[in-house]
């Protein structure tokens, strides 16, 4: 079996009060190395089904999720739910499996540039100060390495945050709108260390974006989420495309 | 340990809360030290004053009773009871006593007496042919230990006296016994009185009119001393009861004194108590809103990896870091009042005895107590973290 993400049958329902909505995502394969957009509408899902693919909300009944690693082992990701959303094991393996990039960074504010970048090294135990170095010389940051995230621009910012998601190389980056919040000339260099920072350690990047143009640029492939109308007249999204 | 590791140093970084939060508990802890410490410190002193005189836990028989040694014997066994020993006829207890030599007699009262007598310093033993003298009697006759004295009895009407010789052991300081006493072993007394009820001593050249062996050893009553101040009452109460027996003994005072530690000790455990809740929901709500000033944070944390009830332990770390540090300042500032109080109050107490007084063991205990009561309070917010959404992240960013 080729190691990466399959999820299967896939199908998340929301409701608030009146209002439901419905992601489905009938085959979906993901491989590490590889790079892959979800795009859609604002509302489409695409944080949701980061979410669920990240191991950061339960996937609904029926939903076959696995992971396949490049030795052959193999974990029911599904069944890491079953004790519940804060049991260790699915911590673990969410640490193990992904780095996440959030819209505005997500550090800590309490440590600095270098020990934001190393701290999921320490969390997995993959202890790798070479490689904390070497991301921070590609994504220029070393001169900042001790300085505070309140006291660096929102690009670097940015750039802390993918040298962190790619610090303990894991097989995938899920990276949500990474660029939303920067220029347009930012936006591109970020995208391109995310990229070429991401290749360079072996991890696979599954980001969101509504910016079209820059994925058909960057030559990523897409994953669409299309909004339609359920049986039960529910909002739906499917997602169109199956693997990268 | 990560997660200590990064409570610290946001504690660090946040030290504003930080110094709020042990505000609060130094603003509540250093009155409550102080009362404490004062309390103990004048109750303390009160207590040691008392403590001081002996006479205070005493209990006697009162009058001329008849008691045997049958009688006695279980008292011995009481765990309540310090000391213990008869007394003889209180007619036949004065002697004239001067030091062997002296010309001068004086008139001193014979105290039956022995080791474990809590007159004497612990651990004096008192041989057969040994006696203590009080300070007055000591300076009167001119003596010292090691100095021979003798006790010659008082009977005018005997054609011959009874005369002991005896070494003095030690001399009591001025405070322990007041005016002319001698304690003496009880067999001293009992000899005494032997003489006075006409017995014949063969081995003090008395002729009397009854043989010594025809004398059956029968206590004029009993002079006891209690373990303890709290002790006196029940003892003094089971010792009327079970030997039908009035006594005396300064039980009003102490008991007095006693009732006014239980008293003080009940306020503070109200005002304490009171504090404890205004401090707890003070740190509750404290700990709870830093919890969710934080939620990104934290959020943030279980995102990459970290289990939700490590992340429990965020809050707990910080708020027993925080309870330590109040409780560091707490005590520096309760040991400043104290010199502050000792300065002004120089003097105000018996035997220039501190004002106030936190033990080392009182010290831990209220430590315990303090942390506990912190623990408890980091407990919602430690409920509170561990049930953070990690995807929040990337929903809300920071």
């Amino acid at each position: 079996m080729q190691a990466g993400l399959k999820l299967k049958t896939g199908r998340i329902d929301l409701s608030d009060g009146d209002r439901a909505f419905s992601l489905q995502v009938e085959d979906l394969k993901l491989t590490p190395g590889k790079t892959v957009a979800l795009t859609g509408a604002s509302g489409s899902g695409k944080t949701l089904l980061l979410e669920v693919l990240g191991l950061l909300r339960r996937p609904g009944a029926g939903t076959l999720y696995e992971w396949f690693a490049e030795d052959g082992a193999s974990v029911n990701l599904v069944s890491l739910w079953v004790n519940g959303p804060r049991n260790p094991d699915l911590a673990l393996q969410r640490g193990r499996i992904f780095g996440f990039v959030p819209q505005t960074g997500g550090l800590m504010p309490f440590l600095n540039v270098e020990e934001n970048i190393a701290l999921p090294q320490q969390v997995t135990g993959k202890l790798d100060a070479n490689w904390c170095r070497d991301l921070m010389d590609r994504l220029g940051l070393a001169d900042v390495s001790r300085q505070l995230p309140a006291q660096l621009s929102i690009g670097q910012r940015q750039r802390t945050a993918i040298a962190r998601a790619l610090a303990h190389r894991p097989p995938f980056v899920i990276a949500d709108e990474p660029t939303a919040a920067l220029d347009p000339e930012s936006a591109d260099r970020v995208l391109t260390l995310l990229l070429e920072m991401a290749e360079e350690g072996g991890s696979g990047v599954i980001l969101s974006s509504h910016d079209l143009d820059r994925m058909a640029r960057f030559g990523i492939d897409r994953l669409s989420l299309v909004s339609r109308t359920g049986e039960q007249g529910e909002a739906l999204s499917v997602l169109e495309g199956t693997s990268c | 340990m990560l997660i200590a590791e990064l409570a610290l140093r946001d504690l660090i970084r946040d030290r504003f809360f930080l110094f709020c939060n042990v505000a609060v508990m130094v603003g509540i802890l250093v009155p409550l030290l102080v009362l404490f410490g004062v309390k103990n410190g004048v109750y303390s002193a009160l207590i040691g004053d008392m403590l001081a005189d002996p006479a205070n836990l005493q209990i006697d028989t009162a009058g001329n009773a008849t008691l045997g040694e049958a009688e006695i014997a279980p008292l011995r066994d009481w765990p309540e009871i310090a000391f213990l020993t008869p007394r003889v006829r209180s007619q036949f207890d004065y002697m004239n006593v001067r030091a062997k030599g002296g010309r001068r007699f004086r008139t001193a009262l014979v105290l039956p007496s022995g080791e474990g007598d809590p007159t004497l310093p612990p651990g004096t033993a008192l041989a057969v042919d040994t006696v203590v003298l009080s300070a007055q009697l000591a300076k009167q006759l001119e003596v010292q230990a090691g100095d021979t004295i003798q006790m010659i009895s008082q009977a005018e009407d005997r054609p011959r006296q009874l005369l002991l010789e005896k070494t003095v052991g030690l001399v009591l300081a001025e405070t322990a016994v007041a005016g002319r006493a001698v304690m003496a072993p009880f067999e001293t007394l009992d000899l005494i009185e032997a003489f006075y009820d006409s017995y014949s001593l063969p081995e003090y050249n008395i002729v009397g009119t009854k043989p010594l062996e025809s004398r059956v050893a029968v206590y004029s009553g009993l002079r006891v001393y209690a373990r303890s101040l709290e002790g006196l009452a029940p003892l003094q109460t089971r010792m009327e009861n079970e030997l039908g027996l009035s006594t005396t003994a300064r039980t009003r005072d102490v008991e007095s004194l006693l009732g006014l530690g239980r008293k003080l000790n009940l306020a503070l455990a109200g005002t304490a108590t009171l504090a404890a809740i205004g401090l707890g929901a003070a740190l509750v709500l404290g700990f709870w809103s830093d919890v969710a000033r934080k939620r990104v944070v934290l959020a943030g944390i279980a995102l990459i990896g970290v289990p939700s009830r490590q992340l429990a332990l965020f809050p707990i770390i910080q708020a027993l870091t925080t309870a330590i540090l109040g409780l560091l300042l707490s005590f520096l500032f309760y040991a400043l009042a104290g010199q502050g109080a000792a300065a002004l109050f120089a003097d105000g107490l018996p035997g220039n005895a501190p004002l106030a007084v936190i033990s080392l063991p009182q010290s831990l205990g209220i430590s315990a107590l303090v942390l506990l009561l912190v623990l408890l309070a980091s407990g919602a917010a430690a409920w509170s973290a561990q049930r953070l959404d990690p995807a929040s992240v990337l929903r809300e960013g920071q």
